[in-house]
């Protein structure tokens, strides 16, 4: 097996002194479970010798016991050490990944820079001043000419679009007159027209062909008052259909 | 429903001629399939890899109908999953049989993930920290088989994932992830 061209992650020291923390752990808290099932053990014993009333043997095991403890609190405290430098090794390893992203970014940007001449930035922005001066220029020239062309423009335009909104309010006054016509109309004749709107709120709901069949009717019921016209107060004074 | 612990146990288990091999081809192969999907399901669920075929297995006997499975069934059901590649013998005699309820590449994968999630990339782990360490418990990996964890492993390794390896010799077997 183990194909030589697969790359597989080296191991470091680094990585060797970390495996050695993190069994020194585990086995630690190996100890420290053995140390448990000890201290339980001997309390269990002292119980019992003390309902036995062998008050000695009792006391040894509780003194055994103690012993234990201390051991287990030892323990504890290696087991913090480990734990500590186990998270000190990665912190570390974690400044050098920063430290080492930092310089390659140093080094990024002093290799763009290296590429940058400081002369020629100098020369390349008096170049660009100097074009940009020699642009006002030109944009002056023509600026004023443009600027007197526009004058002339701009007028012209005005002019115009006062005639047109001239023209546009002109037609808006019989428009108006028209209507109050018709509204003079309506009043006269109103038995007629909401009729027919009663009609079209009828069939609202209904589909659209209907709609529009409907809309042709009503397209012919006003033609029928026109031609009516000199009978309207006939008209007026019929029960209205139902 | 009769059940096994917090496993619900399929209808079949309750009719004993599931507990007889069957002698009519077509029956029997209905009854080895559900064996077999009966044993994986258990054994993901109990989280157990090795059936031994001479140790008591609850899961092949009923003491409700009373009876239990022959040593023949069992062997030709745990064989019916090998040759599926979900089971492997651990020895000639084919006493101890390795239930693979997640397959290899599977429990690969499944490694794979656990590391992304952890944020173990590029970090060194014990394979005992994998298999009973804080950080996998309550996954399936807590209490996984040492052979299939090993296995899954090596496949990571080969795939250039993982490097395996021993610190001094009173070490553990280490693990270093590249994901």
């Amino acid at each position: 097996m183990g194909n030589i061209f697969v790359k597989k992650p080296k191991i470091t020291e680094v990585d060797r002194a970390i495996l050695s923390l993190k069994t020194q752990r585990r086995k630690l808290a190996q100890y420290q479970q053995q140390l448990d099932a000890v201290i339980e053990a001997e309390k269990q014993a002292a119980k019992d010798l003390i309902r036995e009333k062998r008050k000695d043997r009792a006391l040894l095991a509780l003194k055994k016991k103690k012993t234990q403890e201390e051991l287990l609190k030892q323990v504890d405290a290696w087991l913090i050490n480990v734990e500590q430098q186990l998270a000190d090794i990665e912190l570390a390893s974690k400044q050098k990944a920063v430290f080492e992203s930092l310089k390659a970014g140093n080094n990024a940007i002093k290799a763009i820079q290296s590429e940058i001449n400081l002369d020629d930035v100098q020369k390349l922005m008096g170049d660009t001043a100097e074009a940009k001066a020699y642009q006002d220029e030109i944009n002056a020239i023509l600026g004023e000419r443009l600027s007197a062309e526009d004058e002339e423009d701009v007028l012209a335009e005005f002019e115009s679009l006062e005639t047109e909104i001239a023209l546009h309010t002109l037609p808006t006054v019989p428009s108006t007159v028209a209507q109050e016509a018709r509204t003079g109309i309506e009043d006269q004749g109103r038995t007629e027209k909401p009729e027919v709107n009663v009609v079209k709120q009828k069939h609202g709901d209904e589909d659209l062909e209907t709609i529009e069949a409907i809309e042709e009717e009503v397209l012919e019921l006003p033609d029928v008052p026109t031609n009516q016209v000199p009978g309207r107060t006939k008209v007026l004074e019929e029960p209205l259909p139902a | 429903m009769q059940r096994l612990g917090d496993f619900k146990l399929p209808h079949f288990f309750n009719y004993p001629p599931y507990f007889t091999l069957q002698p009519v081809r077509e029956t029997r192969d209905k009854q080895v399939q559900l064996w077999k999907e009966l044993i994986l399901d258990y054994c993901r669920n109990q989280k157990i890899f090795v059936i031994g075929l001479e140790d008591d297995f609850p899961l092949f006997s009923n003491p409700v109908i009373e009876r239990s499975l022959s040593h023949e069934a069992k062997e030709l059901f745990l064989a019916a999953l090998v040759n599926e590649g979900r089971a492997e013998w651990m020895d000639k005699g084919h006493k101890k049989c390795l239930i693979l309820w997640m397959r290899i590449q599977d429990w690969a994968e499944y490694i794979i993930n656990f590391v992304k999630e952890n944020g173990f990339e590029d970090g060194v782990m014990t394979v005992e920290d994998i298999r009973s360490g804080i950080e996998s418990r309550g996954t399936d990996l807590a209490g996984i088989d040492r052979t299939v964890l090993m296995r899954a492993l090596r496949l990571l390794e080969q795939k250039g994932k993982a490097t395996i390896f021993k610190g001094t010799s009173t070490d553990d077997e280490g693990v270093k992830f590249s994901v």
